[in-house]
């Protein structure tokens, strides 16, 4: 995804006041209180992950009623990674509110009200930090002047703090309950002025998420969680292999005996991105019930042309296809005169594996179709695609399309394809009732979408003084854009961007794309294809500077020295920023006197604006390796919210270990042969290792961090177990378990 | 003749097939939905509830299996998020999409009933039926560690 830097955009928005256009009609928000939208420009509304189309519209939300509750809408969805509190505690921050009188609320599917909700790419806080912080500016100042005009005084004698507008030449207080009408009256500011950071209540704090006390007592609505008069619960098995049709099914009577069940319904494929790969379902009166009829069913499936899909097989001949010339993506310079006059030429081969996101919750969600009206609750990190893909298939207007979107349990870029929905949308015009939708685990695992197998094949040429002068890099893997375009055989210029985007800027460097045909369904996973250039890229540093004769630290900073770029000077600076930090708080310059089983890796890695360090520490016996302890360095700017940043990158943790040690989605004969956690074996709390958070908070403006903690943990770890053992990984993952 | 099964201190009536697990007929029948499928093999904990106190996983547990049994959920497990365990968890902001915690929190209450002063490589043994893949383990571990001092503080 490239996504290009909103900031200076942004500061374009403009609060509008909904409480005088009508809205409270429309939406059917009870009315009294102050209502307060914002408008954010098209250029930045169209900067979604894959392109949907938007009108300036406003996409902040404050509700403040007659009593004082107010309510902060959170039109970006929640999954975990804490967006719901960090964006309404910027916007209470700014409106100077109490944040124990604040509700923060999920909104619905509305990008028209809300602005882009698709959730992904790290991009919330980046995209929406400063109109939501305008909002909370605006519908202050237009407290203050509902005050001044009580009083009648001018604004400038009052203050607004803590739900209080404060008259300070007589100390009088007025709550924003009573203020909250007349303000709805005001004129919207124009270009609210923001805080500074030193006046910052919530911002830059550790605020707990808004939720936690109904996570804890089991009372908080997941996707899987939606109950309702009348509904009928469904399982599903889909065709294992893509592209692939429904033969038969047998044994129809058996299931529909079975008491409880409803109705067995055929689910064909639909040919539009995020529709139904294709299923058979049982509908019943409760989910066991309908998985059980389920299995009693005899389905055979045509396997069509993916029937050979082998992923060993398939990953092999990635290796054949970056180890020979491929097709040019970029060039920057002269790569082949550079390697002409070269004193070493250094080359390494990394590889990658499929992998599934596995969320803790699988894809569930609610869906009543009915003649006049479509109704979705759903755990999704994009309601609009849900509306687009029903629209679509209802053949209705998106806008008819009514989406709830609940919290998700984990997603990690599953969740923003609404496959389950659309099929729980043909089950319930079906049989003309609401339902509930639940995959097991093994549809889960066996038919997602999946981070992309890869081959990356790097030759770097160092001159005699140890600097590196030319940088080839072929890079082989079915890319994303397949999922859209069936004729995609490789992956294009942007899918390549990251190889002459890099900091380093190698003064010469040429990326080539081998040919990489999708077999599955390919689609973002945590981080994206900054997993696998993240691991080459920091990777192959470790292995120069042994080859330079140089330690890790030196080299890396001998080539973002090099960098001439004056565009990329920032990107040096505070990559090299971050590097030092790492190697400061992991005692880099003390690992001499680790013991001999021990060893440290560092790796710094820029990825969705945000630049994160990593320093592991290892101890390796024979086959056995242990995570010891990480030191996360994270440069993201300003920081919204300690807490949940911190909270990212253990996870970024957990998660890089996984795929990094052993976690692996393998195909044979066309069908994944993982289907439950026994052999997609994840991380365990007794392989966690000791991690550290360390932030540099230099003022920058604050981009995003749900995915930049996983581009540099692998090649850290590699580089570590390397420091210990002397044994080099170059394949992801390491150790993969048989399947 | 109809046999009941109490949760939370309420009797129920077991009115569904004697194979249906434990989870399935808290959730979908007594919309008691603090209780997470994440398996349905019992491999990864979301599903964790307490039968006569001692955590078990309720998706690979026939409801009539536990017929007479006292089950505790989540839901039932304190009067608004009171226990030591729910408010260490409180205190160390553990969870991130909070998914799996209830079947965390239910997996450590249980653990901690037998073990007074747990070490770390006790709570990892404890523990490692519940996976979370936002990966909140540091904390969790923090969280159990401190409950138990809590809750046995004058016992030591």
């Amino acid at each position: 995804m490239s996504i290009s830097n909103p900031s200076r955009q942004i500061n374009q928005s403009r609060p509008v006041n909904l409480s005088r256009r009508g809205f409270l009609k429309s939406s059917g928000v009870a009315t009294g209180g102050l209502i307060l939208g914002v408008t954010v420009p098209q250029h930045l509304m169209a900067e979604v992950i894959h392109g949907a189309d938007s009108n300036f519209n406003p996409n902040a939300f404050i509700h403040i009623a007659e009593n004082g509750d107010t309510l902060i809408y959170c039109g970006r969805c929640e999954m975990g990674q804490g967006i719901s509190t960090a964006l309404p505690a910027a916007v209470a921050d700014e409106l100077e509110a109490d944040w124990s009188r604040v509700e923060v609320r999920q909104a619905d599917g509305n990008e028209d009200l809300y602005g882009p909700q698709a959730t992904g790419g790290s991009a919330s806080i980046r995209r929406m930090y400063i109109p939501m912080r305008e909002a909370g500016a605006a519908a202050k100042l237009m407290l203050i002047a509902a005050a001044a005009k009580v009083w009648n005084t001018s604004a400038d004698n009052c203050i607004a703090d803590n739900h209080f507008v404060i008259n300070t030449s007589n100390q009088q207080k007025l709550p924003y309950g009573e203020l909250a009408s007349i303000a709805a009256t005001m004129e919207v500011p124009e270009k609210p002025a923001l805080k500074e950071k030193s006046e910052y209540k919530y911002i830059g704090k550790d605020l707990a998420r808004h939720n936690l006390n109904d996570i804890l007592q089991g009372t908080l609505t997941y996707g899987v969680d939606t109950k309702m008069s009348g509904l009928k619960y469904a399982a599903i098995t889909h065709c294992p292999v893509l592209g692939g049709k429904l033969k038969s099914v047998g044994n129809k009577a058996a299931a529909l005996k079975v008491q409880g069940v409803i109705e067995v319904i055929e689910i064909p494929r639909f040919d539009v991105p995020f529709g139904s790969i294709g299923g058979v379902a049982v509908v019943a009166d409760n989910t066991w019930t309908a998985q059980q009829a389920l299995k009693l069913l005899e389905i055979e499936w045509d396997s069509g042309k993916n029937g050979s899909y082998d992923t060993q097989s398939y990953k092999a001949q990635l290796v054949k296809n970056v180890e020979s010339p491929a097709e040019l993506g970029e060039e920057r310079g002269n790569v082949q005169r550079a390697f002409d006059s070269a004193e070493h030429i250094v080359k390494a081969t990394y590889t990658g594996g499929h992998i599934s996101h596995s969320p803790m919750e699988p894809n569930a969600s609610v869906v009543w179709v009915q003649d006049d009206s479509c109704e979705v609750w759903a755990a999704t990190q994009s309601p609009a695609d849900i509306q687009k893909v029903l629209a679509q298939y209802l053949k209705r207007e998106a806008k008819d399309i009514l989406v709830h979107v609940t919290m998700a349990g984990g997603a990690f870029g599953r969740k923003f394809k609404c496959d389950y929905v659309h099929e729980a949308a043909v089950i319930s015009q079906k049989i003309n009732a609401p339902v509930q939708l639940t995959w097991s685990r093994e549809e889960d695992m066996r038919t997602g979408y999946y981070h992309s197998i890869s081959a990356q094949h790097i030759q770097a040429s160092l001159d005699k003084n140890g600097n590196v002068s030319a940088w080839l890099h072929r890079a082989a893997f079915p890319p994303i854009s397949s999922l859209f375009n069936s004729a995609v055989d490789r992956a294009g210029k942007g899918e390549l961007s990251e190889i002459l985007n890099h900091p380093f800027g190698i003064e010469n460097v040429r990326s080539e794309s081998g040919e990489a045909i999708a077999h599955t369904r390919i689609g973002w996973y945590r981080a994206v294809y900054a997993i696998f250039y993240g691991f080459a890229f920091g990777t192959f540093a470790d292995e120069l500077a042994l080859k330079a004769n140089k330690d890790t630290v030196s080299m890396l900073n001998n080539i973002y020295d090099n960098n001439q770029d004056v565009k990329k000077a920032e990107q040096v600076k505070r990559s090299k920023r971050a590097l030092a930090l790492a190697a400061e708080k992991s005692n880099w310059a003390g690992r001499g006197d680790l013991p001999k089983n021990q060893g440290l890796g560092l790796a710094v890695h820029y990825s969705f604006q945000s630049y994160v360090a990593m320093a592991v520490r290892v101890e390796v016996n024979g086959d056995d390796i242990k995570v010891l302890e990480v030191d996360a360095i994270v440069d993201c700017g300003q920081v919204l919210n300690t807490d949940s940043a911190k909270a990212q990158m253990e996870g970024a943790v957990v998660m890089g270990m996984g795929l990094a040690l052993r976690t692996e989605i393998v195909f044979r004969e066309g069908a994944v042969v993982n289907s439950n956690f026994h052999n997609y074996p994840v991380i365990r709390i007794d392989e966690m290792p000791k991690v550290n958070v360390h932030f540099i908070q230099a003022g920058e403006e604050p981009t995003g961090l749900g995915e930049p903690g996983l581009g540099p943990f692998a090649p850290a770890l590699s580089n570590a177990i390397f420091a210990a053992s002397g044994k080099r990984y170059r394949d992801l993952p390491f150790k993969p378990q048989a399947v | 003749m109809s046999q009941s099964i109490v949760i939370n201190q309420k009797e129920y009536p077991i009115d569904v097939p004697d194979d249906m697990p434990l989870l399935w007929f808290l959730r979908d029948k007594l919309e008691l939905t603090g209780t997470k499928f994440g398996c349905g093999m019992g491999l990864c904990g979301a599903c964790t509830i307490h039968v006569d106190g001692q955590a078990t996983r309720s998706c690979v547990l026939p409801v009539s299996s536990v017929a007479g049994k006292s089950i505790t959920t989540i839901e039932g497990l304190s009067e608004e998020g009171s226990h030591p365990l729910q408010q260490a968890w409180l205190e160390h902001k553990v969870p991130q999409c909070g998914y799996c915690q209830a079947g965390q929190i239910m997996n450590a209450a249980s653990f901690l009933a037998t073990n007074k002063s747990p070490s770390g490589d006790e709570i990892d043994n404890a523990m490692q039926g519940n996976i979370c893949r936002c990966g909140t383990y540091q904390r969790i571990k923090a969280a159990i560690t401190d409950a138990a001092e809590v809750m046995y503080k004058e016992v030591k």
